[in-house]
């Protein structure tokens, strides 16, 4: 900004103070919850500074002594949901690049339709496909694995179409310069094209992961077997308790437990992400 | 043997476009040919055709005596330089250098031996670990002709690769890309739009108009006896000046106020060139005709006067090239003479030399 209006720059921080408020609050009180005994949420308060509980919350959480309603400790879980995530991503990020390959850069029959009915089924995620989709997954008996947890949610239509994008801006002369230099299907993809989709591919990643990491419905639907259970499924067992209370600080390290994947894969791949978001380095 | 061999070579591009009606050229070992053109004309469509990254609508390509039509790119023996370099982003100048052998499955050792030797010929020990875009344009270029040159091919392409430098260095660049190719000897087809690098480099030209080959011919052939009024016009800067005429017993007719005496058996219209290099100025007595001063362009070394012949019914734009430093007043006359040996004269109808 060129104006230096000392009211405006007030204005400005004050509001993003005021974002970062509303944001971060909820996380702080899952912080601060996760450090007292449980029985500090029944008088219905709620504490805004450290207890001195935090190790022992922690400890039996992870190992898996506190009742979490799951038969499975949560660092199990935590595979479960990372062993999900990852296979949706890199399932994803494979497909897609492949179909945007096949799409851009090959002149077969029906081309443009292929394309388009990749397209059209950005209109179909799992969710309205779910009974059909459970019907497919249950009849190759892939209920409770961690097939039937990742093959179902690795087509992606949002990332062919990115690539598809991506592709087509790279320079003909380019194509061309790979040819004469006697670069074949394979090894142009792999030399040429996977190199230059670097910050692309590192930007899907992050936001493919988080959606993986995120998933609900589905594993929900289809795993019984607590061995199969992810992380986040499991948050939403353990507030169904038949009886006796919750026990928040349970709940509150499960969930930040649940958070830090995500946060550590887009603090970690944030160069590249922004660059993949805002440049395309050709 | 001959190098390359272009026999009856078309083009029509999938949306019917006829881009080259036929071409026949043959190339021989070591020569430097440039395609020379306006914009549009069908100098890249005719180059990538010999790269083989555009199909061959009619016609045979030989190179080194075996017909090579439908074989890819890579299997053709030959390299390209693209007017925008084309180089790997994301690979470091020798990577770039050493991807064509890579490819080809040489050994490290090999690899690494020939892309030195490449470096060291054109200056870039240094910048091998460099990425492109760490490189100035110059050094790009560079790159990108050390690119082709270690794959050693049978033929070089060049498609415009001086057109994104600067003046000075496209100057420097062309003395370099030809001293290099004497040295190699290696057959080097090379587009341009320029002719005064097309002049500079080429063993031969080929001047395209609207995809036929006009006249091929060495620069000073092409120069001193162009065979239709378009080479004419094309080659030589400033351009020949080319007048409408009649040919009849007199002579040159150039309209009922002005002839100039010539025997010729030709009868009918033509046209009459003379490059501004070759008017003289003399003194009025002894003048063919005068121009009408419009505008003086003095570069120093030497002065273009820009005028009009006045012909009577109109008047004919010419341009006069004089050595040295001139001042000549706006809107006066200069006489002028043009000599019989430096005429050109083409049929109007057919468009040839008679
Ligand atoms: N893919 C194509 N499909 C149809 N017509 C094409 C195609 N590529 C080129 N042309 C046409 O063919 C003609 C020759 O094109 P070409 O690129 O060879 O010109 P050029 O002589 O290299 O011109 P420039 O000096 O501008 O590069 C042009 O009229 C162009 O419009
Ligand atoms: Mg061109």
């Amino acid at each position: 900004m060129i104006e230096n209006r000392p009211w405006l720059t007030f204005v400005s921080h004050f509001s993003l103070l005021l974002g970062i408020g509303v944001v971060a609050l909820p996380v702080w009180v899952a912080l601060v919850a996760s450090t007292h005994p449980s029985s500090a949420f029944g008088a219905g308060e709620i504490p805004l500074w450290f207890g001195d509980q935090a190790l022992e919350n922690w400890r039996s959480v992870f190992l898996g002594e506190a009742s979490s309603g799951v038969d499975v400790p949560v660092w199990y879980m935590m595979l479960n949901s990372f062993i999900m995530a990852l296979g949706i991503t890199v399932g994803k990020l494979f497909i897609s690049l492949l179909s945007a390959y096949a799409i851009v850069f090959f002149r077969f029959p029906f081309r443009g339709a292929c394309f388009w009915v990749i397209f059209i089924t950005l209109m179909l995620p799992v969710e309205v496909r779910i009974v059909p989709t459970y019907e497919v997954v249950a009849n190759l008996d892939m209920l409770n694995s961690y097939s039937g947890l990742i093959l179902p949610l690795i087509a992606s239509a949002t990332a062919t179409f990115l690539f598809r994008q991506c592709f087509m801006t790279m320079p003909g002369e380019l194509i061309e310069a790979a040819r004469i230099d006697g670069a074949g299907p394979i090894r142009f993809f792999f030399d040429i094209l996977l190199p230059m989709s670097r910050t692309n591919i590192a930007a899907l990643f992050v936001i493919m992961f988080i959606y993986g990491w995120n998933q609900y419905l589905w594993p929900v639907i289809i795993t019984t077997d607590d061995a199969y259970y992810t992380l986040v499924m499991s948050i939403k067992r353990m507030l169904a308790v038949d009886q006796g209370d919750i026990e928040w600080n349970h709940v509150m390290v499960t969930t930040l437990l649940a958070m830090i994947p995500p946060v550590a894969v887009v603090i970690g791949m944030q160069k590249l992400f922004v660059k993949g978001l805002v440049d395309a380095e050709k | 043997m001959s190098d390359v061999v272009l026999n009856n070579i078309g083009k029509t591009y999938p949306n019917g476009y006829h881009a080259i009606p036929s071409i026949d050229l043959t190339i021989e070992e070591g020569e430097f040919i440039v395609l020379v053109g306006p914009s549009g004309c069908g100098k890249s469509t005719l180059l990538r055709m010999v790269a083989g990254l555009e199909t061959i609508s009619q016609g045979d390509l030989m190179i080194k005596g075996a017909k090579v039509n439908d074989k890819e790119p890579a299997d053709r023996d030959i390299a390209m330089v693209f007017q925008n370099y084309a180089l790997y982003p994301h690979m470091t100048v020798y990577a770039n250098m050493a991807y064509g052998l890579k490819n080809r499955g040489e050994s490290k050792e090999v690899i690494a031996e020939k892309v030195t030797s490449v470096a060291n010929m054109l200056g870039l020990e240094e910048l091998l670990e460099r990425k492109p875009k760490q490189l100035s344009g110059g050094q790009r270029q560079r790159v990108a002709m050390g690119r082709a040159m270690v794959r050693d091919p049978k033929v070089f392409l060049f498609d415009e690769p001086l057109s994104n430098l600067d003046a000075k260095l496209r100057v420097q660049m062309r003395v370099e890309i030809r001293q290099l190719q004497r040295k190699l000897g290696t057959t080097t087809l090379y587009v341009t739009h320029d002719q005064v690098e097309a002049m500079t480099l080429a063993d031969r030209l080929v001047v395209l108009n609207k995809g036929k080959a006009e006249q091929i011919g060495s620069p000073m052939a092409l120069y001193n006896k162009p065979a239709t009024p378009f080479v004419a016009a094309f080659i030589g800067s400033p351009s020949m000046n080319l007048l409408p005429a009649n040919l009849d017993e007199q002579g040159i007719c150039l309209s009922d106020r002005l002839s100039l005496p010539l025997v010729h058996d030709h009868r009918g219209s033509i046209i009459w060139g003379i490059r501004p290099e070759h008017l003289e100025v003399v003194d009025e007595a002894n003048a063919d005709f005068a121009l009408r001063i419009q505008a003086v362009e003095s570069l120093g070394a030497e002065t273009l006067i820009h005028g009009t012949v006045d012909l009577g019914v109109k008047q004919e734009p010419m341009v006069v090239r004089l050595a040295g430093p001139h001042w000549p007043e706006i809107n006066s006359l200069l006489w002028l003479k043009a000599p019989l040996d430096h005429w050109h004269v083409f049929d109007a109808v057919t468009q040839q030399r008679l």
